[in-house]
Formats: structure tokens, C-alpha cells, sequence
């Protein structure tokens, strides 16, 4: 006999509700994990954004008069010596670095085109600062100071843009959230009608089972046991199948190339998040029936 | 051990089933419930097993009111007491050995030495060639005799017996309600009900009769001694 497994008092695993459970899961946890890796991707988006932004400025100066030789005639601007000079000996400044014409115009290459054709065009002079972030410049003051040695100058930030982008980050992360928490709800939702199901099709072994003494913790197990084994089985194909949808969506930003987006590559806790969805998955599953079955029976006479 | 004082059962809104019925088994004692079918045998002893709650009058069991016995203290107080269902009620997909072994797996006794209570009894029902049957590949004799064997398994204070050897030939009845004596024996107090009177006139134990709900005046089986 102990050589035998052992089998359930109540034939859970002959019931077709159950077959098809672990593919329900499945579908939940798949669209679980990709929610999840969005809101991961999105806090990533953000934190970069906020990390690769925060302790800079950028100082625009208006664009030149198209000149035969803009480079040089660039090179030779008071106006712009006078704000790089203006900056460097600005407290709370820690470096200043010109962008000058041909590396803008590599930057604008990728959406404009041709370099001939951006020679024409009469591009802004841009300056990029680095500040002490802990002992920052007075902005105000320095925006009056760098108008004032450069008319039409614009002292940027970016704390406007980077706050849309950082609220836009916030809002995917808070969607994910709530489509995992929906998900899990679905999931939970499908148990409870699957373990009715399941007590109404079984009631005569349950009814035997109370009258050999059998507590209803006792029936409970027997659910909870069942639930727990598809909950896991149906979070681990879900798991498998939505990892090389992941692949794919890493392998297409890779392409994409830009510098905006995050690398999709996920730390090593954010991959433990992940493979915890099929154990969290048959957790809920678990509770779901355990809670299931103990009400339904403590309403029974 | 068991008493009822003035039970009335109806089924919904139908007619009474069991009239003003009083009686009392004391502990360690053995009784046989008699009366043609319909009579209430089975009423009485859904009753007696917890199975339902009278519509008036007082149930009492193992000095308790069962009507006050919440779910919990109800499946404790079904462990003392070990019931032979008419229809058997085995679970089809556990084997005899199985299903036998469900009540101390229940209540938490299964292990290697209820094992071999399992086959001892198992084998004393004379079913040691198919422990690991099914039941729907049983006759309806081998089934009931698997019914008695978990019935008993659990040495249970109160044994309820409904219809016990309806299926089982004369030899193989007595045989059975022997083993309802050693247990008597030991303290278990015994109800059987039955139609079956030629085989009550067997035994002297007392008899209470069912007569359209209502229990007759008392007797006892007149045969003396054991029984062939």
C-alpha cells in the first residue's frame, strides 16, 4: 500500500473543471509577467531618466546667422566664449562642455538626413552643464546673468520634461499594478466558481466524510491540496510561455536603438519577481479554495 | 449512551415519520431495531449518527444534547460512533483497503500499524484476496463486508448498523453480528436495525420494535445461547 500514492478521499482529479484550470492560470500568469516587466521596464525608464538628468543643465544660445563657414564663425562667437566663461566661474558648477556644430549635427543625422542639408539649417549653440547636486547654483540668478551676456539665451533643467516623462513612468508602473492585482482577482474569481463546482459534484463523498468524522478542514485539504498542485502547474507553463515574448520584446527595443529606452535586461531580484508569479499564483489558488470550501461548508446544516 | 426523549421527525412538510418516540441504550449494550420497512428504522438511526436533527423533542448522545453541538464538537462526537449505511456508501475510487482506512485516517491514527488493522479486519471479513479491489468490482455482499470493516475499524463507542447483513448469506450474517458481540464485548454498545428476525431470534439482546413510527412494547429475542 505505502508503495501506491496515495489517493485523495475526494476525486478532485476526475473533474473536467479542473483540466482546464491550469490553462486559465496559465493565460493569467502569462499576462501577469508581462504586466510586471512593463511596470519593471517603466521604473527603469524612470530612474534612468531621473539619475541621467538630475545634477544637469543645458544652456541653449540662439542659432547663429548662416555664415560660409559656420564652424569656425561658431568657434569665434563672443557671445557663446562669454557664457562658457560666465558658467565656469559659477559656484555650483562642475563642468561645461560645448556642443559644437558637428556633433549636433550627428545627433540630428539619424532623423534629418543628409549633413548638407543640416549645414543650412540654423542650429541653436548648446552648452551642457554639470552641477554639484548638492550645493547647486541659484538658477534664477544664473538665468538672468547668462540673458544677460547672451540675449535670447535659454537656461533649460529639463525639470519640466523630465516630470511628464517621470508622471507618464508612474502611470505605467501604476496600469501593471493594477492589471496584476486584476489578474490575480480573475484568477482568484475562477477557483471560487471551480471549487463550487467541485463541492457540488462531490457532495456525497463530502456527506460520507462528515459522518466518519471528517472536520471541514479536513474536506478543505482536499481542495487546497488540488488547487495548490493546478495553481503551480498552470503559473509555471504561464511563466514558460510569457519568457520568450519577453525575449522578443527585448530583442525588438534592441533594434530600435535609442538612447531614450532602458536596456530590457532584468536584474537578478526582478527576475525572482518574476519566477515567484507561478508560486503566487498557486497560493492563490490555494487560499481561494481553502476559503471557498470552509464557508460553503460552515453554511451547510 | 443514547436517548431520545418524545423525537418527532417529518421531512419537510410531510407526514411524521417518527411519532413521540422515547427510548434509551445505555453504554455497553446491544440492541436490535426491528420493524417493516418504512417503519423509521432508518430515520431513528440517521438520528442516532448525526445525520439529522429531530423536528421536536430531545436527542441526547453520549450524555450530550446534540442540538446545541456546534460543527466541530458534531465531527468529534461522529468519531465515537462507527455506522453501517444500508446502501454502504463506499468511495468508488479508493480500494477496500482504502476505504477501510479512511476513518483513522481522519482522525489522524493511519500509519504503519493501522495498516495491518486494516488487513487483519480486512482478512476476518473474509476479503484478503481483494484488498485492493475497487468496489464497483465487488459483489454487494464483499461491498457490505468492507462497509462493516470501516464501520468498526475505529473501535467506535457506538456502532450503527443499518440493514447490515441484507446481503450477505446466513453464515457470513452470523459471522458478522459475532463480531458486533466481541465488540459489545469490549464496551461498544450496538444498534442494529433490521427485517431480518429469524436472525434477531438468534441472539438475546433486546429488541425494540418499530410500528409506523412508534415504538411497540418492548421484548426480547426469545433463543437462548450463541448462535449456530
Amino acid at each position: 500500500m505505502n508503495r501506491r500514492r496515495k489517493r485523495q478521499a475526494v476525486p478532485l482529479d476526475r473533474d473536467a473543471s479542473g483540466r482546464y484550470l491550469p490553462l486559465l492560470v496559465a493565460i493569467m500568469v502569462y499576462l501577469a509577467a508581462l504586466a510586471l516587466a512593463g511596470a519593471m521596464v517603466a521604473n527603469k525608464l524612470a530612474a534612468r531618466w531621473d539619475s541621467g538628468l538630475a545634477g544637469s543643465l543645458t544652456v541653449q544660445l540662439p542659432a547663429a546667422e548662416p555664415t560660409a563657414e559656420p564652424e569656425a564663425a561658431e568657434q569665434q562667437d563672443p557671445a557663446l566664449q562669454a557664457v562658457v566663461d560666465l558658467l565656469e566661474q559659477t559656484p555650483g558648477v562642475v563642468t561645461t562642455e560645448v556642443l559644437w556644430r558637428g556633433e549636433i549635427s550627428a545627433l540630428l543625422e539619424p532623423w534629418l538626413g543628409e549633413a548638407l542639408l543640416i549645414d543650412d539649417l540654423p542650429l541653436p549653440q548648446l552648452i551642457a552643464v554639470t552641477i554639484d547636486p548638492d550645493q547647486p547654483p541659484d538658477l534664477t540668478a544664473l538665468r538672468r546673468a547668462v540673458l544677460a551676456a547672451a540675449p535670447g539665451s535659454i537656461v533649460d533643467d529639463h525639470q519640466r520634461w523630465l516630470a511628464h516623462l517621470l508622471d507618464l513612468a508612474w502611470a505605467v508602473e501604476i496600469m501593471a499594478i493594477v492589471v496584476v492585482a486584476m489578474v490575480l482577482s480573475a484568477a482568484a474569481i475562477m477557483v471560487a466558481f471551480v471549487t463550487r463546482m467541485g463541492l457540488a459534484a462531490h457532495d456525497q463523498a463530502i456527506e460520507l466524510l462528515h459522518l466518519i468524522g471528517a472536520q471541514d478542514s479536513y474536506v478543505a485539504r482536499q481542495f487546497q491540496s488540488h488547487a495548490l498542485s493546478l495553481g503551480l502547474r498552470g503559473g509555471l507553463i504561464g511563466l514558460a510561455c510569457a519568457l520568450p515574448t519577453l525575449y522578443l520584446g527585448r530583442s525588438l527595443l534592441e533594434r530600435i536603438e535609442s538612447g531614450l529606452l532602458p536596456e530590457l535586461s532584468l536584474r537578478p531580484h526582478e527576475w525572482s519577481l518574476l519566477i515567484l508569479l507561478p508560486v503566487a499564483s498557486a497560493l492563490v489558488t490555494m487560499f481561494t479554495a481553502r476559503v471557498t470550501v470552509l464557508r460553503t461548508l460552515a453554511r451547510m446544516p | 449512551m443514547v436517548r431520545f426523549e418524545d423525537v418527532v421527525l417529518r421531512y419537510g412538510q410531510g407526514p411524521e415519520i417518527l411519532k413521540h418516540v422515547s427510548l434509551q441504550f445505555d453504554p455497553g449494550s446491544y440492541h436490535f431495531l426491528v420493524g417493516a420497512s418504512g417503519a423509521g428504522k432508518s430515520s431513528l438511526l440517521r438520528m442516532m449518527y448525526l445525520a439529522q436533527h429531530p423536528t421536536a423533542g430531545r436527542v441526547a448522545l453520549f450524555g450530550r444534547n446534540v442540538a446545541g453541538l456546534t460543527r466541530q464538537e458534531t465531527a468529534v462526537l461522529r468519531r465515537r460512533i462507527g455506522v453501517v449505511f444500508q446502501d454502504f456508501r463506499l468511495l468508488e475510487h479508493l480500494t477496500a483497503r482504502e476505504n477501510v482506512a479512511l476513518p483513522l485516517q481522519i482522525s489522524g491514527e493511519a500509519g504503519a500499524r493501522s495498516n495491518k488493522d486494516v488487513e487483519e479486519l480486512l482478512t476476518w471479513v473474509g476479503l484478503a484476496d481483494h484488498m485492493d479491489a475497487l468496489p464497483p468490482t465487488l459483489s454487494g455482499g464483499q461491498q457490505q463486508r468492507v462497509a462493516i470493516a470501516r464501520a468498526v475499524i475505529g473501535r467506535p463507542s457506538l456502532l450503527l448498523a443499518d440493514e447490515p447483513t441484507g446481503n450477505l448469506d446466513d453464515r457470513m450474517a452470523v459471522r458478522l453480528l459475532y463480531l458486533f458481540e466481541e465488540l459489545n464485548k469490549i464496551g461498544t454498545t450496538v444498534v442494529i436495525a433490521t427485517h431480518n428476525e429469524s436472525l434477531v431470534q438468534r441472539f438475546r439482546h433486546p429488541i425494540t420494535r418499530l410500528v409506523g413510527g412508534e415504538i411497540a412494547a418492548p421484548e426480547s429475542s426469545s433463543a437462548a445461547g450463541s448462535p449456530a
